[in-house]
């Protein structure tokens, strides 16, 4: 999970290195029949506490890829949280949504060779525009017509929910479960039983969960972290969906309640659509492709369980920091995230809160 | 009056001395961190100041809406986290779905959380809940 902030991180983890161009260059060269790949930038992008992003630009002779191109390498980052996909599963993931009209970066090359750059990785095209939601939610001028980008984004995400299994070509993926909803919950208690401090107001939120729980929908391919600061924006327009990384077989109402909790507002919160937007024009584009709509008990549900997920992720966080060898401020703020959660949590559970 | 500075003075002439003389000098990206580093300091100020306080109301809540005496001791993170986890327990198992049970549940983890989100980041705090 890409947290709020953005994280520096070290240049010289001892894996990649600025040297990883001309294994990369020669790489290419055999994967697109060329004469001659020369990458001519090769830059670690800020911002990845869990993924590794470079950006490049090559220059390739001959071949069906003649011509210049600006892409974007995506691997693993030395350590990272347990639940996400490998690079092989998100190329597979990111294939099927782009193959499926998602405005997501079209993935190019997946790399399995460890002799490359001693990690698997994969080049995707690299998409123009801003991400960062802190920027998005207040400078009007970037986003001067808000509620035809929260109606792209909302029809956008219904494109995601459109993939339904089987799918061959996901097999990668762990089977579904029957019931989304039920399943999380049981994943959840199991972490929060494995660690040594005891947290009732999120043990509350999920008996909430389980005993106001509504029939699942059709099980859908879920993103599981489309939200604000994880889309480009270019022009005003959504350019591309980005960080793929917790994707998988799910209850389309996850992301709708994550796009909207408050928790991913960036303190704009009376935009319920990711501080971005009301909340009406986000769910039209949603139901304009859908041909379906989630209410408002189903929202609140759906975003006390986002609240619940993020609580998680960032007691994980914390413990990369507290036990997991990692020391860091950053990893270490991020824990304190916790207390606000339980407590955007509660006011929805007392039916309070938007 | 003290004399000398104690715990929570150091941490807020540090904190305001990082603010007015190296702030300014930093880039961007010390900078950065340079605003963590004092995010960090006021969130340890404010529980050196109000954690206490704020764990032994838990734990007396914690007590009433288990029906256990209160041991009335100091504060204790160990005695705090096995109320705590007894107060999981009895939520997993049902026992405050009853509607009055779970308002009472609610008002305390609200409370609790509201103390501490007092400390971790008062701004978060909806107007009704801000210390006075």
């Amino acid at each position: 999970m890409q947290i709020a902030t953005q994280p520096a991180m070290p240049a010289d983890d001892g894996f990649i290195d600025a040297s990883a161009a001309g294994n990369i260059a020669r790489w290419l060269r055999a994967e697109t029949h060329a004469s001659d790949v020369r990458v001519t930038t090769f830059e670690r992008l800020p911002g990845g506490a869990i993924q590794d992003n470079w950006t490049l630009d090559v220059e390739i002779d001959g071949g069906p890829w003649q011509g210049t191109h600006g892409l974007v390498l995506r691997t693993d980052a030395p350590s990272g949280v347990a639940v996400s996909l490998t690079r092989a599963q998100e190329f597979e993931v990111l294939s099927v949504a782009h193959a499926g009209g998602v405005t997501a970066p079209k993935p190019l090359f997946l790399c399995r060779d460890l002799e490359v750059i001693g990690r698997v990785f994969f080049l995707m095209q690299r998409m123009r525009g801003l991400a960062a939601g802190h920027r998005l939610t207040r400078e009007a001028l970037l986003v001067p017509d808000a509620d035809a980008l929260a109606e792209s984004l909302g029809a956008n995400l219904a494109r995601i929910h459109a993939i339904r299994p089987p799918r061959a070509d996901l097999g990668g993926l762990p089977p579904p479960a029957p019931d989304h909803a039920r399943a999380t919950i049981a994943g959840y208690r199991a972490y929060l039983d494995g660690l040594e401090d005891a947290y009732p107001a999120l043990e509350w939120g999920l008996r909430w969960c389980e005993t106001h729980a509504s029939a699942p929908w059709e099980t859908a391919l879920i993103h599981r972290d489309y939200r604000t600061g994880n889309y480009l924006v270019d022009g005003g327009r959504l350019s591309a969906v980005l960080d793929w990384e917790f994707a998988g077989w799910g209850d389309p109402r996850e992301d709708l309640g994550w796009f909207t909790a408050r928790c991913w507002r960036f303190g704009a919160q009376g935009r319920e659509a990711g501080g971005i937007a009301p909340l009406e024009p986000f769910l039209r584009g949603y139901e304009r492709v859908a041909g379906r709509s989630i209410d408002r008990a189903g929202l609140d549900y759906w975003q006390a369980m986002a609240h619940l997920r993020w609580a998680i992720i960032a007691l994980q966080q914390a413990q990369r920091h507290v036990a997991g060898g990692e020391r860091s401020l950053e990893l270490a703020l991020t824990g304190r995230i916790v207390h606000e959660l339980e407590y955007e949590l509660l006011q929805l559970i007392a039916g309070e809160a938007r | 009056m003290k004399n000398i500075s104690d715990a929570a003075d150091l941490i807020a002439t540090a904190r305001q001395a990082l603010l007015d003389e190296l702030l300014p000098r930093l880039n961007k990206d010390q900078r950065y961190a340079g605003l963590m580093i004092a995010n960090a300091m006021a969130i340890a100020l404010r529980e050196q100041r109000a954690g206490a306080d704020a764990a032994r109301a838990e734990s007396a809540r914690i007590a009433a809406l288990l029906g256990a005496s209160s041991s009335g001791s100091p504060h204790d993170d160990e005695a705090l986290t096995a109320q705590r986890r007894a107060l999981c327990l009895a939520i997993r198992a049902g026992s405050f779905d009853q509607d009055a049970r779970a308002a009472a549940l609610t008002a305390h983890l609200l409370r609790t959380a509201a103390d501490w989100v007092a400390i971790s980041n008062p701004k978060a705090l909806r107007a009704a809940e801000v210390p006075a």
